[in-house]
C-alpha cells in the first residue's frame, strides 16, 4: 500500500508575531499574507508606516495591501516596485515615502522574489544557516521625492528553507542598552536564528516568530520600544496523519495493518477497539483504556507504544464529522477523543484514512439504541470535509 | 500484591452503547467492602461482540469469567457470592 508522497513539493507555512509600541493598541507594523489559489503563490509583505499609532497603522496598511495586489498582478518585482513607488504616499515635509516593507513572493515551484524598501533584511535560512542573497538595486525616481533604491532578490526556495521578515523594532533592539549599545543588529538576529533551529529543527513559522519576537523584546528590558514584528515563511515537509479504523475485510490481512502502523512516516490514530486488538496482538503491544478521565458521551481513549492516539470507533468518527461540519474550532472545545481527533487532522497536511471493512453484526442489530452509521460512508464524508473546507489533502483505502 | 477480583469492562461500541457507558462509573460507585479487592481495567473490546452465543452487550470479565448484559448492581452481586 503505497501513500501520496510529496517530494519537491512541500508545504508554505506562513505566520508572524508581534509587539506593539508602549501602549499603543494599533501597530504601525503590518504583516499580511495572501495565496492566490488558481495561481498556486503565496504572497507576504511587511511594512512598517512611519511613526506609531493609529497613523503609522493606516499607512502600513495601506502600503501592505497596495505591495499585495501589484505583486499579484506583475509577476516581474522589479515592476511590481516601480508601481508601488510610484502610487506610495509621500509625506510632505520630509519628502520620504510613509511606510517602508518587505514583499515576498513563492510560486508554485517554490521559487522566490523578494522586494524590499528600507527595511532590515529578509533573512533565509537553510536548515540552521543563514545564506547570503544576491540583491540588486532598481532605481526609482519621481518628482516629488528623492530618487529611491528598492532592492530585488530571487533565489529556489528548498524544503527546510525558512524566510524571515523583520521590521526595525527587532533589530533595533536594545539600542542604547549596555549590552547592546548599537541595537540587537541583523547579524546578532541572525544568530539568534540559527539557535533556535539549532535547538528545533522543525520549529514552526509562528514559534519562530514568536521566539525572535520575544527575544527583541527582552534586549528592550521588557517592552516594545518600536513596534516589533517578525514574519516567518518556512517550506516544511507535509505532516502526514494516518487514521486506521475497522478490521480488514480478509484475517489474512490483519498483518498488514500493523505492518502499515509500524512503517507510516507521521503521526497515527486508531478508532476501533477491535482494530487496536489487532495491531497490538500483531506487534505484541498492549492497549491500555484510560477509564480515569470520562467524557459523558464518547467512549474512553487508549494508549497503546507506537500508536499517537486510540478511540473507539463509530461513535467517535461521528461525532469527529459533526464537528467538523459545524466548523467547531477544537481549542473550545471539551477535550474528550473526538476533539483530539479534530486537533490532529487540523494539525496536518495529509490525510490517509485505511477504512477496514469488516462488519460487526451486533452494530446493525435493530436493538441497538442508537442508528450506527456505516463506517465507510462516516469516513468519506470526513474526507470530503477536510478536502473542500480545509483544504487538505486525503486518501482513503479500503481493506 | 495482587487484588481478589480484576474487574476488566469493555468500552467497544457494542458494549458502550448497549449500557455499558454507565459501568464506566463503577469505581466511584464500588461498594466500600470490595474497594480493596478489586482492580478495575478497560478494554477496547473484549471480542465477545463478535462471537456468537456470548450473549448480550455490554460485557464484563471478572478475572476469567465473562459476564453478558452487565450492570453495576450485576457486577456487586458476583462480587457477594464469590
Ligand atoms: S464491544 Fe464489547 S466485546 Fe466488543
Amino acid at each position: 500500500m503505497e501513500f501520496p508522497k510529496i517530494t519537491n513539493n512541500c508545504c508554505v507555512e506562513v505566520d508572524f508575531r508581534q509587539k506593539n509600541c508602549g501602549r499603543q493598541r494599533t501597530g504601525g507594523d503590518v504583516f499580511l499574507s495572501r495565496k492566490l489559489k488558481e495561481q498556486q503563490r503565496v504572497i507576504s509583505v511587511l511594512s512598517d508606516g512611519l511613526g506609531s499609532g493609529i497613523k503609522a497603522g493606516v499607512l502600513a496598511t495601506l502600503t501592505s495591501v497596495m505591495g499585495l495586489n501589484y505583486m499579484s498582478s506583475f509577476r516581474d518585482p522589479a515592476k511590481a516596485a516601480r508601481s508601488i513607488m510610484d502610487t506610495l504616499p509621500v509625506c510632505s515635509e520630509r519628502h520620504i515615502s510613509y511606510s517602508t516593507f518587505s514583499l515576498v513572493d513563492v510560486d508554485f515551484e517554490n521559487e522566490v522574489k523578494i522586494v524590499e524598501y528600507d527595511n532590515p533584511p529578509v533573512l533565509v535560512a537553510r536548515g540552521s544557516e543563514i545564506i547570503r542573497l544576491e540583491r540588486s538595486q532598481v532605481q526609482v525616481t519621481r518628482a516629488d521625492r528623492e530618487p529611491v533604491a528598492i532592492s530585488v532578490a530571487d533565489f529556489q526556495a528548498r524544503p527546510g528553507d525558512r524566510i524571515i521578515m523583520l521590521s526595525d523594532g527587532v533589530s533595533q533592539s536594545g539600542i542604547g542598552s549596555q549590552s547592546l549599545p548599537f541595537g540587537w543588529g541583523i547579524e546578532k538576529t541572525g544568530n539568534f536564528i540559527r539557535e533556535q533551529i539549532e535547538k528545533k529543527a522543525d520549529i514552526s513559522a509562528c514559534e519562530l516568530a514568536a521566539a525572535v519576537v520575544d527575544k527583541a523584546w527582552v534586549n528592550n528590558g521588557g517592552h516594545a520600544l518600536d513596534d516589533i514584528t517578525c514574519g516567518v515563511i518556512y517550506f516544511r515537509q507535509p505532516r502526514q496523519l494516518l487514521i486506521m479504523t475497522g478490521p480488514p475485510y480478509d484475517q489474512k490481512k490483519d498483518r498488514l495493518l500493523a505492518d502499515l502502523v509500524g512503517n507510516f512516516p507521521g503521526r497515527k490514530i486508531i478508532c476501533g477497539g477491535t482494530t487496536a486488538n489487532i495491531v497490538a496482538r500483531e506487534t505484541g503491544r498492549e492497549v491500555h483504556v484510560m477509564l480515569g478521565k470520562i467524557d459523558p458521551d464518547l467512549p474512553p481513549d487508549s494508549v497503546m507504544d507506537g500508536v499517537d492516539l486510540i478511540t473507539e470507533g463509530i461513535l467517535t468518527v461521528g461525532r469527529v464529522a459533526r464537528y467538523l461540519e459545524d466548523r467547531r474550532n477544537p481549542e473550545t472545545l471539551n477535550l474528550n477523543p473526538a476533539t483530539k481527533i479534530v486537533r490532529m487532522l487540523l494539525n496536518s497536511d495529509i490525510i490517509n484514512f485505511v477504512v477496514g471493512t469488516r462488519v460487526n453484526e451486533f452494530h446493525q442489530d435493530p436493538n441497538m439504541p442508537v442508528e450506527l452509521e456505516i463506517r465507510r460512508n462516516v469516513i468519506k464524508k470526513i474526507a470530503a470535509l477536510l478536502e473542500n473546507q480545509y483544504l487538505k489533502e486525503t486518501s482513503i483505502q479500503y481493506i | 500484591m495482587s487484588k481478589k477480583f480484576k474487574i476488566t469492562i469493555c468500552s467497544g461500541t457494542a458494549c458502550y452503547v448497549l449500557g455499558g457507558a454507565q459501568l464506566m462509573m463503577l469505581e466511584d460507585l464500588m461498594p466500600a467492602e470490595f474497594r480493596d479487592q478489586v482492580e478495575i481495567v478497560g478494554s477496547a473490546c473484549l471480542q465477545a461482540c463478535r462471537q456468537g452465543g456470548s450473549g448480550q452487550p455490554p460485557f464484563v470479565k471478572i478475572n476469567d469469567y465473562l459476564m453478558e448484559s452487565a450492570s453495576i448492581a450485576k457486577i456487586v452481586d458476583y462480587l457477594r457470592k464469590h
